[in-house]
């Protein structure tokens, strides 16, 4: 996989969360899709609207987003316990990418750590629900576990 | 792909640190739910869509966060701005007194023709009012720009001043093309005079 530099982006015990996380996708990474993705897309972009699971703000429109299997290394969202560290995270494999960062109607961008900027909800914050390499300007990837379809 | 929008917006918010900008527009939920991750790392910018007359519009909005001296904040911070949000904290005076500063910053080191609001942020819920609504106002006045209100946590005229401010930059764009549109002898005129007066510059450094 071309990605694993990505994931050493975020100095943390990358695969420890990951192997204990009964959802994840198996070792093979470039695995099928876990979900039925039928509803999920229309002439091959996303069919319905992209949206913050926790307020419901609009990140992407239907039809402009294509999908997409790659593993990335992403921070929690949540607060699992107390002993969670912010960088602790899960490898995600299921993605949601478009071209343009004006594709978005509505989202944050973090700072930059390495080449990576996280995505975030633009009215609630929550987050990361996405990933950037700023050396790619032509990809932005939000996670389909991160987000709500409707 | 076609673009999907009709207009993109490049907005700064200014002020002096902890007058809620961050509130205004990067809100480091306290939520304990939330991860630090978020928070430790820091917002650079958000895109917001809002509609105006009809059309799409893209804002991108910065933050001032970490440099808020406006003795850091120079000409390349501003560049490509097209609004700047001066924003102060309704309970903390010096912030209010500061707006000027900043104002006298963007004179310095924005271009000429970036169009400017003052909010008054209330960030928390207590009331230690310090600034009264119509000194604001005034200060406003004084310099010939808009004036709003607002709390960021009970999200009370935070989108009505984006929009407020996206379309003064429409209004503005607008008049442009129009005058570009009707006189179009005239505009090539006027970068003739432009280009006359850059090389007259030129020539008196050079003496």
């Amino acid at each position: 996989m071309a990605d694993k530099g990505d994931q050493a982006k975020v100095a943390t015990p990358m695969d420890t969360d990951a192997a204990k996380d009964p959802n994840q996708v198996g070792g093979s990474g470039e695995a099928e899709p876990t979900r039925d993705m039928t509803e999920l897309i229309k002439d091959g972009k996303n069919a319905k609207s992209i949206v913050c699971e926790r307020c419901n703000s609009k990140i992407l429109l239907p039809g402009v987003a294509e999908f997409v299997t790659k593993e990335i290394f992403l921070p929690h969202m949540k607060k699992k316990s107390e002993q969670q560290k912010a960088t602790d995270g899960e490898n995600l494999s299921e993605h949601w990418v478009v071209s343009d960062m004006m594709t978005f109607e509505n989202v944050g961008f973090t700072n930059t750590v390495g080449t990576a900027k996280y995505l975030i909800c633009a009215d609630c914050e929550v987050g990361p629900v996405g990933w950037h390499d700023v050396t790619d300007k032509t990809k932005y990837f939000i996670a389909l576990d991160r987000v709500q379809h409707k | 792909m076609a673009k999907t929008y009709d207009f993109l917006f490049k907005l700064l918010l200014i002020g002096d640190s902890g007058v809620g900008k961050t509130c205004v527009l990067f809100r480091f939920s306290e939520d304990a739910f939330n991860s630090t991750f978020i928070s430790t790392i820091g917002i650079d910018f958000k895109i917001r869509t809002i509609e105006l007359d009809g059309k799409k519009i893209k804002l991108q909005i910065w933050d001032t966060a970490g440099q808020e001296r406006f003795r850091t904040i120079t000409t390349a911070y501003y560049r490509g701005a097209m609004g700047i949000m001066l924003v102060y904290d309704i309970t903390n005076q010096k912030s209010f007194d500061n707006i000027r500063n900043w104002i006298r910053n963007i004179e310095e080191h924005a271009s000429a023709d970036v169009e400017k609001m003052i909010l008054g942020n209330k960030c928390d819920m207590d009331d230690r009012r310090a600034v009264s609504k119509e000194k604001g106002e005034q200060l406003a006045i004084e310099y010939g720009i808009k004036f709003m209100e607002t709390s960021a946590k009970a999200s009370i005229n935070v989108e009505e001043a984006f929009v407020t401010l996206a379309r003064d930059i429409k209004s503005k764009m607008d008049r442009k093309m129009d005058a570009t549109g009707q006189q179009k002898s005239g505009g090539v005129k006027v970068t003739e005079k432009e280009s006359q007066k850059k090389s007259g510059w030129k020539f008196c450094t050079l003496l």
